[in-house]
């Protein structure tokens, strides 16, 4: 059987990753956007779609009105075009309007992917807590619209376990960790016991990608950096230095005073020219290199209301999870998403997390009053190549396993149960 | 409206409105059980004589009573192929949801298209006449919708092959 | 989007990517009708080889594929094609053409590379038909091109014309009533009858469709293997020499006609879609009004004696 690559879309709140089975990247990653004529308010207003005006009148495009809006990259481009209307239909992971995610993907698999849906396997993922019923949804679309080979629908954080094997320090290919997920607007930490998100445990942190840029733009707006640039190109700026300058500092007392004696070295110069006029301008980067993603580790630097530190959060996930997995748990905390993205991140967060364990381990054995010693915790927090983009490349290695086509349903089972097939699925490497 | 239209969807609701005369009643056969029992079946003199409301032999409606419940199948017009996939499409993207749409069986009685199911705690918990009202504007509408799809439908296609043709002379 | 694009978007945009920033690739993905890729970067980073597998290359490299790559791409074809693939280029990202509307032309045409190898045979027919006028014998060869599993494209030119014949399966009930529904509408269309509808002009340069269920048309009747069955249908289209005596009209005619099929079930698809979301509002409203049937419960907030508030959980 000379099958053709399942395809794998990753449809998250912001953007999309999707591309084939057994590539490394995705093929294309675009805003979850959807650009269709007739204004967000508008269209609320109706709630439905147009019903035709008289069939005989005017225009020749008459009847197809639903096939005239954009996605992705040139919807937000569209934004302006008089008569569009930018749609998100993704909202904190879920798909909140299905009208507008059907023909999202309806043009994302015919106009970028160019493939036949007939012809292929989809692997699609789903945030954590995804109520069942748009899974049933999901499936009634791809088997009743597209005609799809088969499904198969996985929660996000288990793919990004799954990534976490392309790392060279992982030994065990195991589906039991913590996984930090942090995307560009919500930070997420999800415990997995081999292969289940243990979802009472779940914990969300209001900081992301989003809040890096903008607390790196307040801080060199404080230091007078911002004047030479554009206000328009602040916000591009700023996101360009968090993502090409900064890393993760392991004391931040020793990283300003590192800074204070030798400027020379540690400064960095940015060039950049104005995306209109092509203006010159040039500003100097400095204590942002280290703070940005210091937030993750004392956000009271930043925000106000949100003041518990990454490593305490995590810490205590797992420990509001079932006791006999927590020794997998601190073993395999997983990094995904390009918030993670920062240099030594890992090694900060390891550091942070044992020293918060340990200190609980000894407190307890002078607790106890006992006189013997604690074999301690491991903890171990794994960064690897493919973060990025890691639950899509999850997808990717889970979908090149002959075994999916195992684990899918196919179209051919929907016919035969119904949309409620997609309510369970097998877990990858589980026995049946 | 049309003249057998009406007719006939006032003798529905007169029916239906009669026979949901429902009161809670449990099973006679299996101890602690209560069951709607035009579905059980399980007694025969709980079961009343069902009856059909025909339009034409295309459409027409069954009501099935029962002392704690009863089973209402409609079978709707369909004239061609089209009107045919079209209705099986919407009324099982309705039975699709049918835990929203509380009344609704999951499935159809043979012959039929959609059935309904109404029992005693149906109607203690809700207003009777509305959801007579609601089945009655089921009714009316389904029709409409099915007809004015298939019109898009047409509309659509046309316009579909001019572009395509179109585009040869550009 | 109405109408389909022909080139595709993932080696544009990769070649156009790794034009500006080269970096090492290894990536494979698909196109219509069951066409695979492969570009990679074997050796080095500026060298990029791609390669295609079409699942009827040996019908098509019968009817002038190589030839017609050979005029597009030139140097780019190697000599060694990627095993499990039937054809490889090979593009040097240095030796690209250094003005920007140089380059962008490039990489258009290397996008374009499996509608130009599919688009072999109907150059062939339509040089036949040349021949066959200026000779006046009446029929050239069939050329069978079955580029799915079990579908096809017949070729046929004659003196006056090339008959273009599809034979497509609708695998669902659904897909087949649509699908018949929009074959009909094309042949409506072609009726274009003056004054109906105010058909544009254009219309009228339109070629003819015909359209058969179930039968195969007179011109490949004969043909051995071939199913007679209700979720087959067959498609001709009579294409004339206005469609491709100049060469921007015959470029874009083959770009358009060998996407029909893709076109066909797209709109099909399209058109599910927007039996959906008119069925999810419908079924909304009918929710709303099933609703009105619900009597409000009784919301009064209970509270114990020393006023805290109950709540039910």
């Amino acid at each position: 059987m000379s099958l053709l690559a399942p395809i794998i879309c990753d449809n998250g709140t912001g953007f999309s990753k999707i591309g084939f089975a057994g590539n490394s990247d995705p093929s294309f990653v675009f805003p979850t956007a959807i650009a269709t004529r007739g204004g967000p308010a508008a269209q609320s207003a109706r709630g439905g779609p147009p019903i035709p005006v008289k069939p005989g009148n005017l225009a020749s495009k008459r009847g197809v009105e639903d096939l005239d809006f954009f996605i992705g990259d040139e919807a937000v481009a569209n934004a302006k075009t008089p008569g569009y209307g930018v749609h998100y239909p993704i909202r904190h992971g879920m798909i909140e309007n299905w009208d507008h995610m059907e023909r999202y993907w309806e043009q994302t698999i015919f106009k970028y992917l160019r493939a036949e849906p007939e012809d292929h396997y989809f692997l699609l993922t789903e945030p954590p807590l995804n109520p069942p019923e748009n899974r049933e949804q999901t499936a009634e679309i791809f088997f009743e619209s597209f005609n799809i080979k088969g499904l198969y629908i996985a929660v996000q954080a288990v793919l990004a376990l799954a990534a976490s094997w392309s790392s060279s320090r992982v030994t065990d290919r195991t589906l039991t960790g913590t996984v930090i997920d942090s995307g560009d607007g919500v930070t997420h930490v999800i415990p997995c016991a081999e292969g289940y998100v243990i979802g009472s445990a779940i914990k969300h942190i209001p900081i992301a990608g989003r809040d890096i840029t903008q607390f790196v733009l307040n801080l060199m707006r404080e230091r007078g950096e911002m004047t030479a640039v554009p206000p328009e190109d602040q916000m591009k700026v700023a996101s360009k230095v968090k993502e090409d300058y900064s890393y993760v500092c392991q004391d931040i007392v020793k990283e300003f005073r590192k800074y204070d004696a030798e400027p020379y070295k540690y400064f960095e110069r940015y060039d950049g020219e104005h995306s209109v006029t092509g203006r010159k301008y040039g500003l100097d980067i400095g204590y942002e290199r280290f703070l940005a993603p210091e937030i993750f580790f004392n956000p009271e630097i930043y925000s106000s209301d949100f003041l518990t530190p990454l490593p305490e959060i995590v810490d205590d996930v797992i420990q509001s999870s079932p006791i006999d997995v927590r020794r997998g748990l601190y073993k395999n905390i997983v990094l995904s998403g390009g918030s993670t993205m920062f240099q030594h991140f890992g090694q900060r967060l390891k550091r942070d997390l044992k020293q918060l364990v340990d200190r609980r381990l000894e407190a307890s054995v002078i607790s106890s009053g006992s006189t013997r010693k604690s074999s301690g915790v491991e903890v171990e927090v794994i960064s690897h190549k493919r973060q990025r983009y890691a639950v899509w490349f999850g997808g990717s290695l889970m979908a090149s396993l002959p075994e999916f086509y195992n684990f899918c349903h196919t179209k051919a089972q929907y016919d035969e149960i119904g949309p409620s097939i997609c309510r369970r699925y097998q877990i990858f490497g589980s026995a049946t | 409206m049309s003249n057998s239209l009406r007719p006939y969807l006032s003798a529905v609701r007169s029916t239906l409105t009669a026979a949901l005369t429902l009161q809670n009643f449990s099973s006679q056969v299996v101890e602690r059980h209560n069951k709607p029992e035009v579905e059980a079946r399980g007694s025969k003199e709980v079961l009343l004589n069902s009856l059909t409301i025909s339009r034409n032999e295309s459409e027409r409606v069954l009501i099935e009573p029962s002392i704690n419940s009863i089973r209402m199948s409609i079978k709707i017009k369909q004239a061609d192929e089209i009107e045919n996939i079209l209705c099986h499409k919407f009324t099982r993207f309705m039975m699709q949801r049918a835990e929203s749409f509380i009344v609704l069986r999951r499935k159809p009685v043979a012959g039929y298209d959609i059935s309904f199911l109404i029992t005693n705690v149906h109607t203690e918990t809700m207003l009777k006449h509305k959801i007579v009202d609601f089945i009655i504007q089921f009714m009316e509408e389904v029709d409409k919708e099915i007809s004015e799809m298939k019109l898009t439908l047409n509309a659509r296609a046309r316009t579909v092959a001019e572009s395509y043709l179109m585009a040869f002379d550009s | 989007m109405i109408l389909l694009e022909s080139h595709n978007f993932v080696i544009y945009n990769t070649l156009a990517e790794k034009v500006a920033k080269p970096s090492s690739l290894d990536v494979v993905f698909v196109d219509f009708d069951g066409v695979r890729f492969h570009m990679s970067t074997p050796e080095k980073k500026t060298v990029i080889q791609l390669s295609m597998n079409i699942r009827c290359w040996d019908e098509l490299a019968q009817y002038g594929a190589l030839d017609v790559l050979t005029r597009e791409y030139g140097s780019l074809i190697t000599a060694a094609t990627e095993p499990e693939y039937n054809v490889t280029l090979q593009v040097d990202l240095e030796q690209l053409p250094a003005e920007a509307d140089g380059r962008e032309a490039m990489l258009k045409s290397i996008s374009l590379m499996k509608r130009n190898v599919l688009g072999a045979p109907f150059e062939l027919a339509f040089g036949e038909q040349k021949k066959l006028e200026d000779s006046g014998s009446s029929r050239g060869q069939l050329m069978q091109i079955h580029y799915r599993d079990e579908e096809a494209i017949y070729i046929q030119a004659a003196s006056d014309r090339v008959t273009v014949i599809f034979s497509t399966v609708f695998r669902e009930e659904t897909d087949r009533v649509f699908g018949k529904l929009f074959l009909q509408a094309s042949e409506f269309v072609d009726a274009r009858r003056p004054g109906i509808q105010n058909a544009p002009p254009s219309i009228q340069n339109a070629p003819q469709v015909l359209y058969s269920n179930r039968d195969p048309p007179l011109e490949i009747r004969d043909l051995p293997g071939l199913r007679h069955s209700e979720d087959i249908g067959y498609v001709t289209f009579v294409l004339f020499p206005r469609h491709f005596a100049k060469s921007d009209a015959s470029f874009n005619t083959i770009s358009h006609i060998q996407l029909f099929r893709d076109y066909l079930h797209y709109h099909i698809k399209c058109c599910k879609a927007y039996m959906h979301s008119r069925m999810r509002h419908r079924v909304s409203e009918f929710q709303k009004v099933l609703n009105r049937a619900k009597m409000e419960a009784a919301t009064t907030e209970r509270k114990t004696v020393t006023g805290r508030t109950m709540i039910s959980r």
